[in-house]
């Protein structure tokens, strides 16, 4: 999968599906994972002696790095007696470019917050409800 | 593997590890909607039954019935999870709410910022973040990421000269 990263814009229209794609099947998990991109074909690995002289050399890079964006499912496979069904692996990766991470998250936001529908609402109404009931009681 | 109770704790915790260990460590997050197992239908279904026996106070029975009506609510919950495979350090934390959502991933952009190896602090402050030796207390943070105390723990793992951005008030 190393080779087949995605544009953003791309990441994004698939990352809806994947969410939606989870919420048809009404369970299941939505894997997002997110780490520096360390590995460059275009430069060299730092030398040994590089490590040694400073070992924390990776605390200070001389350009700011991309960031790794994965995304997938979790597969699963028919099982009898239960409604488990063969479902393949989803697995979704980008490259964000430092200058674009802002924009990017704030998409990744909306699109998280979108897709994860099933988590609990706020229950705004209720708690109104309490305070008064608890200032009028006092 | 600290289970954190607050994102804030869990942010800076993460930040504080990202910052040590830029290059290995990473954030996974996981939004799962499960069905529940069969003993928690089962307590659900005692405690709905419960509840129907009780004699229900008289003004607050209607609203609190709605909390809870189908036994077989699926279980939604999103984990943030931060891991370093080289220390071995594990930080997370887990949440069913939808309103928290849209802050944990506000949080885990400017956790990728560590990632990136660029300065934290906005840009618009044009003020170098490293070497800044006051630094003002600018993090574009909704606010509450102050709030509790720093943990001397994790602050020795950060090690080098960065433990400056904390501790501020």
């Amino acid at each position: 999968m190393a080779d087949n990263h995605l544009s953003n814009d791309e990441f994004f229209s698939r990352l809806t599906d994947l969410f939606e794609h989870s919420r048809k099947k009404g369970h299941g998990s939505v894997y997002l994972t997110q780490k520096r991109l360390s590995f460059d074909t275009t430069s060299a690995p730092p030398s040994p002696t590089k490590i040694l002289d400073d070992p924390l050399w990776d605390t200070h890079p001389e350009n700011p790095l991309p960031v790794l964006i994965r995304a997938s499912n979790n597969s699963s496979s028919k099982r009898k007696g239960t409604d488990r069904e063969d479902i393949d692996k989803i697995k979704l990766s980008t490259v964000v470019q430092p200058e674009q991470l802002d924009a990017f998250y704030a998409r990744y936001a909306e699109v998280g917050k979108a897709g994860m529908s099933g988590l609990k609402k706020r229950d705004k109404k209720k708690k109104k409800k309490d305070k008064k009931k608890k200032k009028a009681g006092e | 593997m600290p289970n954190f109770e607050t994102s804030t704790e869990w942010y800076e915790q993460s930040s504080l590890l990202l910052k040590a260990r830029p290059t290995t460590a990473r954030i996974t997050s996981k939004y799962s909607v499960l069905k529940p197992s069969a003993s928690k239908v089962q307590k659900r279904q005692k405690y709905l039954d419960k509840r129907k026996d009780a004699p229900k106070p008289p003004s607050t029975s209607a609203e609190a019935s709605t909390s809870l009506t189908n036994p077989e609510e699926l279980v939604a919950t999103f984990t943030l999870k931060t891991y370093d495979p080289v220390s071995g350090t594990c930080l997370q934390y887990e949440t069913n709410k939808a309103a928290e959502v849209g802050r944990l991933i506000g949080s885990l952009g400017r956790l990728s910022k560590h990632m990136a190896a660029l300065p934290e602090v906005a840009e618009d402050l044009s003020a170098p973040a490293e070497g800044a030796g006051i630094s003002t207390p600018k993090l574009e943070v909704d606010g509450d990421v102050r709030m509790s105390s720093p943990a001397p723990g994790a602050e020795q793992k950060a090690g080098g000269g960065k433990k400056k951005k904390k501790g501020k008030k």
